[in-house]
């Protein structure tokens, strides 16, 4: 058995990649490893992009990720980020 | 000149080329705006020399070869038109960031002048796909460039000022309003960048659509329609009141 939790980051960071993909036209998105940073660096998301994906996270997993992470530490790599939606998520 | 006119590229040298002259800052209201296509352009071991070492570290730490050549791409003719203007070589140009007038962290890159040199531009650069733009005036400007919206993009509506929103909302049919979203968004964006003010703290905060009366828009910025590529959406901020006075487009190759 999974370890508690562990299943739920699974499925939000394949929900997420495939957000991303279709969001950019990017298949290569599909495959990015959890450890990737999605702005700045790495594979250099816009900040349209970025906040399509949040507003998205909100809408499907019912997490405003901006105004419960003030710092926004879990926008660090696509594996925080779903770890913080898995988390909080009330889809 | 209406906004949003299409305006005849001038005359000048382009970048990359052996005859790289000396670009004269735009006077006045005026604003240079140079687009590139990064699939026609060819990273060169001479143009990657002139990046410096946060430069070269951000390319290397990209995943993917296309976002690294792009990144690279848009970096290298960046100094290039910048040295155009400021009668120097790429590599010794001295750009530093400015601190985002809101948190003070390390914002929009700028050249620094230096005591007896030619006065040195303004300027901006945006890319989004293949397509890189670098706006360049005699003070603060920003440019931003978005793909046209090909999904829903009525998420980020509620990302813009309340009136902003309110107007695309209003707008009858989907196809205008994802286009009057991007169009909302290219303008406050290149607001920010003008600004300085860093896009984390929002762009909701002042309202863009087109057809406002300059004074009650803008941020203190004059905003304007750029001509885009075929499938994207473009904008140029002036700092100032009023409207900006020409924009000379320049295209390379």
């Amino acid at each position: 058995m999974s370890p508690p939790g562990r299943a739920g980051v699974a499925s939000v960071t394949d929900d997420l990649r495939a957000f991303l993909a279709t969001a950019t036209g990017r298949d290569e998105l599909l495959r990015i490893p959890p450890g990737t940073a999605l702005f700045g660096t790495e594979v250099g998301l816009d900040s349209l992009t970025g906040t399509l994906l949040l507003r998205e996270i909100q809408r499907r997993f019912g997490v405003d990720v901006a105004g419960e992470d003030l710092n926004l530490d879990s926008l660090a790599t696509l594996g925080t980020l779903a770890a913080f939606v898995a988390q909080r998520a009330h889809p | 000149m209406p906004p949003g006119s299409t305006v005849p590229p001038c005359e000048t040298a382009a970048p990359g080329t052996a005859r790289i002259s000396r670009n004269a800052v735009p006077s006045g209201d005026t604003i240079d705006v140079w687009w590139f296509d990064t699939r026609t352009v060819a990273v060169t071991p001479a143009g990657l020399a002139g990046l410096d070492r946060g430069e070269r570290s951000r390319a290397e730490a990209f995943l993917f070869p296309a976002d690294r050549h792009r990144y690279q791409v848009a970096h290298v003719l960046l100094r290039q038109v910048l040295a155009s203007y400021a009668g120097t070589a790429p590599a010794r140009l001295p750009l530093d960031r400015e601190p985002c007038p809101r948190c003070g962290a390390a914002g929009k890159p700028v050249l620094r002048p230096r005591s007896g040199a030619r006065p040195v531009p303004s300027f901006s650069l945006a890319h989004s796909g293949d397509t890189v733009v670098i706006a360049v005036a005699g003070h603060p400007v920003g440019v931003d460039v978005e793909r046209d919206a090909d999904r829903c993009v009525c998420s980020l509506a509620g990302a813009l000022h309340p009136a902003d929103t309110a107007w695309v909302t209003g707008l009858d049919g989907e196809r205008e309003r994802h286009r009057a979203i991007i169009a909302c968004w290219v303008r406050a964006e290149a607001v920010l960048k003008c600004t300085g003010q860093g896009i984390g703290h929002g762009l909701g905060g002042f309202p863009v659509r087109p057809g406002q009366s300059p004074a009650l828009s803008g941020n203190g910025c004059m905003v304007r329609r750029l001509a885009a590529p075929p499938g994207y959406r473009a904008a140029v901020a002036l700092a100032g009141s009023g409207d900006v006075a020409e924009v000379c487009a320049r295209k390379w190759p």
